[in-house]
């Protein structure tokens, strides 16, 4: 990846007036490649794209997400999924086949305010995406401390081959579970365990973008923190 | 080409006679538990004792053409207040005294929620909790802003603008008005053919007699805490707001929320009250010294 | 509008303006990117005396339901002075001029908002004058940009606003309160940098065929300079502390 031709760019920008294709975040104006949104821009392989430093969640099917039951109808719950769109979480997907309106009240499972580990299950333009929780990992979250941050930066909370979230998790003991819609919770027996770990994710977050991250968030999390 | 007929009508905030679906924040319940356990714990999720408030930062002359102004940051609720002096008409009954008038609003831009549009209920009342506060203590002289008794009188208006909510917006804003009002200056005006007109470079301190100052508390289960920010503002049972003065004395208070309050538990909010506020006071004072 | 008597000296011999400028200085302009919590994107502006401050929300649902489009994502626009922001105290109530100025700033982002990315939504700028100086629509223009690129909404380009006037006879940039006042025409533009769209054009006075292109070239010209301070502000938020490649 590190032959990418890289370069911070701003909407408006001409990355390139070169043949190639244009592919996320990227317009062709005549032969410009012009960046549509604050971030890195990266021509690799011919193609161009740029990575957003900022904006919200872009649902892709089968991505993991965290979200927040805002309300229901009488068939599904509406959750906040950090999207432009809310997600929706058919009945039946949780009370299984058999579900009926009449007999299954919707709240018996899950209410407004609680927090869910879901799969986002279809995602078009023309519909809401549908969510699903129908894995065994998947439900109801019942304890842990919710962190919000840039779904732009959860690549980098992951690290290459996860290398970031282990060391996070090795050095706290937490266990942390990563919304790609940049929502994280947190759960820790240990309350030290726990700040340290919120803090080397808030940390991500602020310096997604600078060099030796990685070793950064290692040095305080083996110092001995607050 | 389509017809985009909805596009006339999509500037327009007017439009809202639909009651407004799941508008208000909701908190999620790990956080609303979390929040709880740790009261038990006698604890508050940002490490704050109960009777704590926010880091407060006043900065004053914000607004330079305005007569006066402050901008304050209660932890991340942030208000800025501009302090408009003019001359106007006294209240029919009121021909002795200036006229003081103290509004707010929320900001669209404060929160995710709030809404362009008239003011609601909760808007109109923290604005008059405000307005009380200031107004009761007995704070601007208003005897001292007389142009021509029963005609013409100096009014000054305090309009509060919320920029950014994080909760407990009675105290952002009346800290903002009260240091905004300490900072403003009153311009001379002079009857001329029955007109006041503005002498230039004339002004003078605003007549100020004591400084009020509101701590809001809240109360969830049965702990009191000070200063609720939004997580802990979304669970209150309910919360009083009291403004005390610079002896000490109560000169308005409100409740509010959807449940009640013991006898003890308002008597200790009352002493409370004083003892946060005499620190919030020099806070206040020292940015009328220093300007920050 | 146009030349009132006054013994204000808008353009002495010396090609001098009332506030010290030169025919074509703008005022001190500064922006700042990301300055509120709560606002998906958000942006501060000093733009002479003029304080305003924008913050957006979006694309996210919209309320009521009828007035969502299928098709394409809407934007909506509110542009308010607050009380205090003016000489003689405002009400709080929106004025038609306030109405008026919602709508072209609106229009004048349009172009480059790529809300048909986002259907069923709507994208939120609220923009408050603190404090208002001349030619306030186009430093709000200005910040709204910012903050819009703040919030990550992708867009075709940035839009940067300056007026251009004339004052004495003379064709000038970025007209002050004074100036708009006792001058002989101001016009506001909006401008699209790197696409060269004009997005907001208004008129206030009068301007002979000449004197209208030369309005148009000086406030494009100034467009540009205000560009490149939207571009630090954005710059200063998200690249510093950081290795540009």
């Amino acid at each position: 990846m590190d032959n990418a031709k890289r370069k911070y760019v701003i909407p408006g920008d001409v990355i390139t007036t070169a043949p190639f294709r244009p592919e996320q975040n990227v317009i062709l104006d005549g032969k410009k490649i012009i960046a549509t949104v604050v971030g890195t821009s990266e021509i690799y392989d011919d193609s161009v794209r740029v990575i957003p430093l900022a904006g919200k969640y872009s649902p892709k099917v089968n991505d993991l997400i965290i979200g927040k039951v805002v309300s229901h109808s009488s068939l599904s719950w509406e959750l906040d999924i950090n999207s432009c769109y809310v997600g929706f979480l058919p009945a039946q997907d949780v009370f299984g086949r058999d579900f009926s309106a009449h007999a299954d009240e919707l709240t018996s499972k899950l209410k407004k305010g609680d927090l869910v580990v879901a799969r986002i299950a279809n995602s078009d333009r023309s519909r809401d995406p549908l969510l699903t929780v129908s894995d065994r990992e998947l439900g109801k979250i019942e304890s842990g401390e919710l962190v919000k941050i840039s779904p732009s930066k959860v690549p980098r909370l992951i690290g290459k081959r996860g290398t970031m979230i282990q060391t996070i998790e090795m050095a706290t003991n937490a266990i942390i579970t990563i919304g790609q819609n940049g929502w994280i919770v947190v759960s820790c027996e240990n309350r030290n365990g726990l700040l340290k770990a919120i803090k080397a994710i808030r940390m991500v977050d602020k310096q997604a973008h600078i060099a030796n991250l990685t070793d950064r968030v290692k040095l305080m999390l083996e110092s001995s923190g607050e | 080409m389509k017809y985009r007929k909805k596009l006339l009508l999509t500037n327009s905030f007017q439009t809202e006679k639909v009651p407004n679906l799941g508008n208000t924040p909701l908190i999620d319940e790990l956080k609303s538990n979390q929040i709880r356990d740790f009261l038990e714990q006698g604890k508050r999720i940002d490490g704050r004792a109960f009777d704590e408030p926010r880091s407060i930062s006043i900065e004053i002359g914000v607004i330079p053409k305005a007569e006066g102004s402050a901008r304050v940051r209660l932890g991340n609720t942030e208000v800025i207040t501009g302090i408009k002096v003019q001359p106007d008409r006294p209240f029919p009954d009121l021909g002795d005294k200036g006229i003081f008038i103290c509004t707010a609003e929320i900001l669209p831009l404060a929160h995710p929620t709030a809404e362009p549009g008239p003011p609601q209920e909760d808007v109109i009342e923290l604005a008059r909790v405000v307005d009380r506060g200031i107004r009761e203590s007995g704070m601007i002289d208003l005897s001292k802003l007389v142009l021509v008794k029963d005609k013409s009188v100096i009014g000054i208006f305090a309009d509060n603008s919320v920029i950014d909510h994080d909760g407990n917006l009675f105290d952002a804003c009346a800290y903002s008005s009260t240091a905004a009002i300490l900072s403003t200056k009153i311009p001379k005006w002079e009857m001329q053919d029955d007109v006041p007109v503005k002498i230039e470079d004339q002004e003078s301190d605003a007549p100020i007699t004591t400084i009020p100052v509101s701590v809001t508390m809240g109360r969830i289960g049965k702990h009191i805490i000070v200063d609720p920010n939004m997580d802990e503002w979304l669970c209150l049972d309910a919360r009083i707001t009291i403004t005390t003065n610079s002896d000490g004395n109560i000169c308005a208070l409100q409740k509010g929320g959807k449940d009640g309050f013991t006898l003890d538990q308002l008597t200790k909010c009352g002493e409370t009250s004083t003892s946060v506020g005499a620190k919030i006071r020099e806070i206040i004072k020292q940015t009328k010294e220093t300007g920050q | 509008m146009g030349g009132r008597d006054t013994d204000l000296v808008l353009l002495d011999e010396n090609g001098i303006r009332c506030d010290g400028r030169k025919i074509d200085e703008p005022r001190r302009i500064m922006i700042k990117a990301g300055v509120l919590k709560n606002a998906d994107g958000s942006a501060y502006i000093e733009f002479g005396d003029n304080k305003i401050l924008a913050g957006v929300f979006g694309p996210r649902d919209v309320h009521p339901k009828h007035i969502a489009d299928t098709d394409t994502g809407i934007l909506r626009c509110r542009y308010h002075m607050s009380p205090f922001s003016v000489t003689e105290r405002k009400s709080p109530a929106p004025s038609r001029r306030e109405i008026e100025i919602s709508k072209v700033l609106k229009e004048a982002l349009q172009p480059a908002v790529m809300l048909e990315q986002f259907p069923r939504t709507v994208v939120d700028v609220f923009l408050e004058v603190l404090q208002a100086d001349g030619g306030s629509r186009c430093a709000a223009l200005d910040a709204a940009s910012v903050a819009l690129a703040d919030a990550g909404i992708p867009m075709r380009d940035m839009v940067s606003s300056i007026a251009a006037g004339k004052v004495a006879d003379t064709i000038i940039l970025d007209v002050n309160n004074e100036e708009d006042q006792a001058g002989q025409a101001d016009m506001p533009v909006g401008y699209m940098p790197n696409l060269e769209k004009i997005t907001l054009v208004q008129l206030d006075g009068i301007l002979t065929q000449d004197e209208y292109k030369k309005c148009l070239e000086t406030a494009i010209g100034g467009c540009k300079l205000v560009y490149e301070i939207q571009k630090k502000a954005l710059t200063d938020k998200f690249f510093s502390n950081g290795e540009s490649a």
